[in-house]
């Protein structure tokens, strides 16, 4: 049966998809953060033991916010302390790792019998949840005056400011924003999808979902058929006997794949005439930190 | 008339860092660290004194600690220099457990086709091919980046997952498979390094390599035009240098590295190879991640990279012991590394700025 392999590959894109369109309000404040990784570790810790503690809910909520609050440690860092964003990406990224080896590897194993996330036909309800927020994301970025003030902050702060944006404000709100749904995105890795912990689960999720990102122009449209794309892909290097039974390739090979495929899809996207054909979203300001003089 | 005076504080932009002044906010950095970590030692009920001293008792001394502390250090070393080069071009090499990797595969193919060679044929020849395979994969990025124009950070993090898959190929249940679980069979005899000071002969290569990378930056032609690209790239432009053409010089050489570091990590001293399951422990391959730490704190300086990564590597080593003699939880070593990251990352700030009481007269 095909059903349940595009069940999986949906929560993988849903995975994406929520790590990506956080990432996506930061990339357009002009806040790269390249630790979603590590966000999403941290929101899969903390969401894995408080749901031991308290169940799945608490979990969901408590994982969320951890990411949350790691979302605010780097805008602390790249906005107020102007550290170079690849740097405190990174620091945020090597500290997710050993601290969520240090305080959740100890209860590795899987979620405690009875404790099933809900599913609507073998699907989780998440997909749907995920598929509002990039709406709501869609909606704010281009249809409203915060968007409008969002995207001039990714854009040129120095102009924005002068017209009466806060760009500090803006980017702190934003840069927290991903954080919550990097979390989420952990937690509902963790909780719903593996439904156990084992050391580092997220095995690379984040840095497709930061190259997604990239190679959606920067559109929440382009975005959501990017996650469902890779959700495919990723699922099937995980099981490709349900659409292709007695696949010669080994395994390795085909956990090789979507990583191949993200650098084959953000080459085609940096080419010159792609660019030209295909106004580019990016953000003027990416990566720089707003300095008023 | 009452006057009030409020000490404000005010951040003041630095124009040049010294290199005394660096050294300074790397121990207030090592300091902190110390002491947060600290924090979590007493939370485990450890008394945090009696652990650092059974750290670095341990790394230090020359019976227990200090071969695997000096392995580990130049091990570090290869991959910060693998990190500094591309970097003072401008290029963010965050592909150096790919290239370590594939250096490793270069390696071992050579040992493993040509057992018989003598050994003054064959170890120069599997490092010769450990750097050509891991300059091939940083080239691979640094071609997409200068030519193509990809997002080099995203491509050498793609391609360090590929080269895991790839070794994992190769040892667990592959053509190299060994008979213990994820490792590789054992390398010839023939294959096996020179030991200096217990460890493998590498370790001085690797200091004179860093001399090397020091004087080739400072003071030759090709070192400038990196430093004009990196610093400033539409002068670079202007003046006529070529950047494709650096980047995948830069990231070729920083791959040749990291390559020469598959060498130095596994032919010496296991003498096979290791892989563990994707799901557990790969504590050599996150290793290589310390080269962007540690060529940040030394301001993308070579020479102070060896003394910076053997303290480091002390670290590593001496860590292991808390969770072995003073069973404390598993894990707290690699939560120790990742405080100093957090914290040197945090304490970037102050390579830019420092701070400055304005004294405010209110009234």
């Amino acid at each position: 049966m095909i059903w349940p392999f595009i069940a999986r590959s949906l929560e993988i894109a849903t995975i994406l998809l929520l790590a990506a369109i956080g990432e996506l309000l930061d990339e357009r404040a002009g806040v790269l953060n390249v630790g979603i990784e590590g966000l999403m570790l941290f929101g899969g810790a903390a969401g894995f033991i408080a749901a031991l503690k308290w169940g799945l809910l608490p979990g969901f909520i408590v994982g969320t916010i951890v990411g949350g609050a790691f979302g605010l440690l780097h805008a602390i860092l790249s906005i107020t302390l102007k550290v170079n964003q690849v740097v405190s990406g990174m620091g945020v990224w090597l500290f997710a790792m050993g601290f969520v080896t240090y305080w959740a590897d100890r209860y590795s194993g899987p979620l405690p019998m009875g404790m099933v996330s809900p599913k609507i036909y073998g699907l989780s309800p998440m997909f749907f949840i995920a598929l509002a927020i990039v709406f709501v994301i869609w909606f704010i970025l281009s249809r409203t005056h915060l968007g409008l003030k969002i995207r001039s902050v990714g854009e040129d702060p120095s102009t924005a400011e002068v017209s009466g944006v806060n760009v500090i404000r803006i980017r702190y709100l934003c840069t927290t924003i991903g954080g919550l749904l990097g979390g989420l995105a952990g937690a509902f890795l963790v909780l719903t999808y593996l439904a156990c912990w084992s050391h580092l689960p997220t095995m690379g999720l984040g840095w497709v979902a930061l190259a997604l990102v990239m190679f959606s122009l920067w559109r929440p449209p382009i975005l959501l058929a990017g996650a469902l794309l890779f959700g495919f892909i990723w699922q099937f290097a995980i099981s490709p006997e349900t659409i292709y039974a007695g696949i010669p390739a080994p395994l390795p090979v085909l956990r090789m794949l979507p990583f191949a495929v993200t650098i084959i899809f953000l080459t085609a996207i940096s080419s010159e005439r792609f660019r030209r054909k295909w106004a580019l979203a990016k953000p003027a300001a990416l990566g720089q930190p707003y300095i008023k003089e | 008339m009452i006057s009030l005076r409020f000490p404000r504080l005010k951040f003041e932009r630095i124009v040049v860092l010294t290199g005394a002044d660096a050294i300074k906010i790397s121990a207030l950095s090592v300091v902190i660290s110390f002491m947060v970590f600290g924090a979590f030692l007493s939370f485990e009920g450890a008394d945090p004194l009696v652990a650092y001293e059974h750290i670095f008792s341990f790394a230090f001394d020359p019976k227990l600690g200090l071969p695997t502390t000096l392995h580990r250090g130049f091990f570090l070393v290869f991959n910060t220099l693998a990190f500094i080069i591309p970097l003072a071009a401008g290029i963010w090499n965050i592909g150096m457990e790919g290239q370590f990797y594939l250096g490793t595969i270069g390696a071992f193919a050579v040992a493993y086709s040509f057992p018989d060679l003598s050994p003054a044929a064959l170890i120069p020849l599997m490092l010769i091919s450990g750097a050509i395979f891991g300059a091939a994969y940083g080239a691979l990025a640094g071609f997409l980046k200068g030519k193509m124009n990809v997002n080099e950070v995203v491509v050498t993090i793609m391609l360090n997952n590929i080269a895991f898959w790839l070794v994992y190929l190769l040892t667990v249940g592959g053509p190299w498979a060994g008979i213990a679980e994820s490792t590789s069979r054992p390398l010839p005899k023939n294959a096996w390094a020179p030991m200096i000071w217990d460890t493998p002969f590498t370790s001085i290569l690797v200091i004179a390599l860093a001399i090397l990378v020091y004087f080739f930056l400072k003071k030759t032609t090709i070192g400038y035009q990196i430093r004009t690209l990196g610093s400033n790239p539409i002068v670079a432009k202007h003046v006529g240098i070529s950047a494709p053409k650096i980047s995948v010089l830069v990231m070729a050489i920083g791959g040749a590295i990291a390559g020469l570091s598959g060498y130095h990590m596994w032919a010496g001293d296991p003498a096979f190879l290791m892989i563990p399951r994707p799901e557990a422990y790969k504590a050599i391959g996150d290793l290589t991640y310390w080269g962007i730490i540690l060529g940040l704190i030394c301001l993308l300086n070579p020479l102070a990279s060896v003394p910076a990564s053997i303290f480091i590597g002390s670290i590593i080593v001496g860590a292991t012991v808390l969770v072995r003699r003073l069973r404390l939880p598993f894990g707290l070593d690699v939560l120790f590394l990742g405080i100093i990251s957090l914290v040197f990352a945090a304490f970037q700030f102050f390579h830019q700025y420092r701070i400055k009481r304005v004294k405010v007269v209110r009234r």
